[in-house]
């Protein structure tokens, strides 16, 4: 009876403790959901309590300001993340199940890749994209993501795909389908989970990045979120801390959508990804 | 031993290193000149004739005597010489001379207003002439000194020169316009300049060269079209083709001299004083006259230098021949080896896979163009001081050099190692820590909460995650210095970011109490991939907790901490994310890291070869981390 009493109160223990690490840890969020419903004299008056009474028109005013960089991100996060998982679901297959000369040459070069950094190809990139006149595009984000996003997609996607019975396939071609079509009809369907992760980890690494367009847009009507966080207070004359929350608050919304659909995806390619590489 | 030496040099010359010479012949200089304003060589190079800002117009034999001498009374500003040794002088003074071969006055003609410029053909048929303030460019009578022509050009000119031929004319305003016309004055086209042109010449093929005072020398067709773009160090003050065309001359305002080939591969490059103000070519294009602020001239002997050019060129083109036979010969040869062994079939394999191939198309012309070119433009720039578009000149080591020199990058490097220590302590602890509380806890529900709700933090977007943070650090309104005040602390109150003390720890602190998402799924994944029968085996001999963490879970688990080191270490020598949002390097040079002065160096300053040499540094501390990584768990697995 004692012994179990032990076990139970160290459960109660590590319980508490997690509570308490999960509470430090989403503070920030806790912190920017109560600011965004004061005001500057809320904040300095009251700087603990609740808000009172709340000042819900915050977020109308933060989303009048930052809803062109939240709808232009998430356009190129889904061009990038679709075109990512094009070209890694077709070179992945091909890597996985096909046999040709030259295919462990062109492989090595795509494993090669993964030992360059992105400190060195960061300013050269730059010049490069300038000097196609790709600046201050969409396509400067669109071409940079996918280029760099199918080289973890097409490893994601070889594994993966090694794994599918190749019967399968075989038994397809016999009833006379043609390669496109066991590609479309029964490669694609099968490998809708892998492609899930490709997708969500892609679109969400493109909404988390900063230097790249930082670096290469500077037309404030094709800026992404996370540069136009920095600016649209200067940009707008935002000068009230509730406001500024309240749209790093609204900033969150596409992220919160998407991990509510498809955390099980994210958590799936971070460890896989990790595991594997 | 002793032919290493040599065998270097001869290297070097033939990836064109060491540049070529050019001999200083010889160099006179003009009493009381300053301003050397204008050279002109006679068709036959048996003269040379000098206009000076000191109203004096020289002209001199080849070999640098002095023939006769003129006095103008101002400024002149252009000289021409023609075939028959008359010398056309163009002068402040308001007038226009004409001096034959010995130096009688022909004629003087009086302009009205400053003659800013004048320009003849060879033979003297087509004479042009600019005057202040006039719109029209004038054609005179070179047996007269009367006008006998105008063309209309509509806004005041800097300049205008006439093709030796007599062919074509063009005229400069000072709107950034070039105007081309015939010799009989006839307008041909107008081509914008991108800057305010200082300096023109014309080939007897209609190629054009303008030079503007934003340091670019711009080349044209007849035809208007742009046939390329040079930069150089400043404001260009003179531009002049040889004869034959096939070399460009050009003076800087900071003494620089060049020559170039006539697609714009700068040939030859050599300061002589404080300012170039004009240059000239014989007309055989073996020696080119430069002429300085300071009433130097200086006859510089440059056909080593062009025939060097003409040579390469034809070695080039030798070569690319040899080259390519050679390699149709190789190709053969391969082909017949490889039908004597019957392997020509790899080739109906390639044949046979070509749509295979076309499928792998779209992603490797990306990953050459997007991800290979950039990285190898980066090692071969970091040699470089590289400005796109303009001078891209070689340097050798002096970017590596000066990293070493540069203040911010070792106080970034001590930042750095600070960081790294701690990141990894931050990376590695917390996480295993809570991965052994989640672990340890019965119930499977419980489990999945706790971490579906540490990985929660996600939602928010990296950078409003790091504004949040900056915001906690606010002096007034922040997090922390309301929490010391609640707690009664507030004399602990402080700028956080805005104190060079406290502003790396500040940035240090920002996630606490750093859980990171990977680092917990990893360790709890490793956890969980731990049999059961070892943990049970280990309980039944009497281990305590404690001692199964150290003794079982640690070992087992030390595959994940060497990935998650690794990782690390790469992540935290590359980013600078968080020190630009949040400090932006600051307070003065307190948060700086080397890679945040890799952005500064190509972004404020402009100086991407700078950059890139920092970027390769950076590569090469992560390529030995990773080639030490890879040894490490080769031997370990062995």
């Amino acid at each position: 009876m004692r012994f179990l009493q032990a076990i139970h109160i160290r459960q109660i223990v590590i319980v508490l403790l997690l509570a308490l690490l999960v509470f430090m840890t989403l503070v920030p969020i806790l912190f920017m959901i109560v600011s965004s419903l004061k005001s500057n004299a809320q904040i300095a008056g009251n700087f603990w309590g609740l808000p009172s009474p709340a000042r819900w028109f915050n977020y109308g005013e933060a989303f009048r300001t930052i809803w062109r960089y939240i709808v232009n991100t998430v356009a190129y996060a889904v061009i990038g993340s679709v075109c990512v998982m094009l070209l890694s679901a077709i070179s992945g297959y091909i890597f996985a199940k096909k046999t040709f000369p030259g295919k462990n040459m062109l492989f090595l070069m795509m494993l090669a890749i993964m030992m360059i950094p992105g400190v060195l190809t960061l300013i050269p990139s730059y010049v490069l994209y300038e000097n196609m006149g790709l600046t201050n595009t969409p396509w400067v984000i669109i071409v940079s993501s996918a280029a760099g996003g199918q080289i973890f997609g097409t490893f994601l996607c070889r594994t993966y795909m090694a794994g599918l019975p190749g019967e399968l396939f075989e038994a397809a071609r016999m009833d006379g389908a043609t390669e496109a079509r066991v590609f479309l009809r029964i490669v694609l369907p099968l490998s809708l989970p892998i492609l899930a992760t490709l997708f969500i980890m892609q679109s969400v690494g493109v909404y988390n990045d900063y230097v790249w367009p930082l670096l290469t847009i500077q037309n404030s009507r094709l800026q992404v979120i996370s540069v136009g966080l920095t600016i649209f207070t200067q940009q707008f004359g935002v000068t009230d801390k509730g406001t500024q929350f309240a749209a790093y608050a609204i900033s969150s919304i596409p992220l919160l959508f998407i991990f509510s659909f498809g955390m099980k995806y994210y958590i799936q390619g971070m460890t896989q990804g990790a595991l594997k590489l | 031993m002793r032919r290493t030496p040599q065998i270097l040099l001869a290297l070097a010359l033939l990836i064109g290193l060491v540049p070529q010479y050019a001999a200083a012949q010889g160099e006179w200089s003009i009493e009381g000149a300053d301003d050397i304003t204008s050279i002109s060589a006679m068709g036959d190079g048996s003269r040379i004739a000098i206009g000076s800002h000191g109203s004096k117009a020289v002209v001199y034999d080849k070999e640098g005597t002095p023939l006769y001498e003129k006095e103008a009374n101002n400024v002149i500003n252009a000289v021409d010489l023609l075939d028959d040794g008359t010398l056309l002088v163009a002068s402040d003074d308001r007038h226009l001379y004409a001096y034959d071969s010995e130096g009688t006055p022909l004629w003087d003609a009086d302009m009205k207003r400053q003659v800013k410029s004048v320009s003849a053909s060879e033979d003297g048929s087509v004479i042009v002439a600019v005057v202040q303030r006039v719109n029209d460019l004038l054609f005179m009578n070179g047996q007269t000194g009367e006008q006998i022509g105008a063309a209309a050009i509509g806004a005041t000119m800097k300049t205008a020169q006439v093709s030796d031929n007599g062919q074509w004319v063009l005229a400069a305003t000072a709107d950034q316009y070039l105007h081309l016309l015939d010799g009989t004055g006839k307008p041909l086209l107008k081509i914008g300049a991108s800057g305010q042109i200082q300096s023109i010449d014309i080939t007897g093929d209609g190629d054009i060269a303008a030079g503007t005072s934003d340091g670019r020398v711009e080349l044209f067709t007849s035809d208007g079209e742009p046939a390329g773009n040079i930069g150089i160090q400043s404001s260009v003050s003179a531009v002049a083709f040889s004869k034959d065309g096939a070399s460009l001359g050009v003076a800087d305002l900071t003494g620089n001299f060049y020559i170039f080939d006539s697609s714009g591969k700068q040939l030859w490059e050599m300061k002589v004083g404080e300012a170039g103000r004009s240059v000239e070519f014989s007309p055989d294009s073996k020696t080119m006259y430069a002429g300085t602020d300071d009433g130097r001239i200086l006859q510089l002997d440059v056909s080593s230098v062009v025939a060097e050019a003409k040579s390469q060129a034809r070695m080039r083109i030798i070569a690319w021949t040899i080259g390519a036979a050679a390699a149709i010969v190789l190709v053969l040869l391969l082909l017949r080896w490889m039908q004597r062994r019957g392997k020509l079939g790899i080739f109906r394999e390639i044949w046979r896979s070509k749509w295979i191939y076309l499928g792998l198309a779209p992603s490797f012309i990306l990953i050459f163009t997007f991800l290979y070119f950039p990285a190898f433009s980066g090692l071969f720039h970091s040699l470089y001081q590289w400005q796109p578009g303009g001078r891209t000149t070689y340097i050798g080591l002096d970017n590596f050099e000066r990293m070493i020199h540069d203040p911010y990058v070792t106080k970034g490097l001590v930042n750095l190692l600070i960081l790294i220590v701690t990141g990894l302590i931050k990376s590695l602890i917390p996480p295993l820590i809570v991965a052994e509380l989640i672990y340890h806890l019965r119930s499977k529900k419980l489990q999945y909460g706790f971490r579906t709700a540490f990985t929660a933090s996600m939602i928010i977007p990296s950078v409003a995650g790091l504004l949040i943070w900056q915001n906690f650090y606010d002096p007034n309104m922040g997090l922390f210095n309301n929490f010391l005040h609640l707690i009664g602390l507030g004399s602990w109150a402080h700028g956080w970011l805005g104190d060079p003390d406290t502003a790396l720890w500040a940035l240090i602190f920002i996630g606490f109490p750093f859980v990171g998402i990977l680092q917990l799924l990893v360790f709890y994944a490793g956890l969980l991939s731990i049999s059961n029968e070892l943990i049970e085996s280990a309980r039944m001999d009497g281990a305590s907790l404690p001692r199964i963490i150290r003794s079982i879970h640690l070992p087992l688990l030390s595959g994940q901490f060497k990935f998650l080191i690794i990782l690390g270490l790469i992540g935290i020598i590359q980013d600078f994310n968080s020190i630009l949002i949040v400090t932006a390097g600051g307070p003065m040079d307190s948060t700086y890291v080397p890679a945040l002065q890799m952005y500064y160096a190509a972004t404020k300053f402009n100086d991407l070869g700078y950059a890139s040499a920092l970027g390769v540094s950076m590569f090469a501390v992560i390529l030995v981390i990773t080639v030490i990584n890879m040894k490490f768990i080769k031997s370990a697995e062995e």
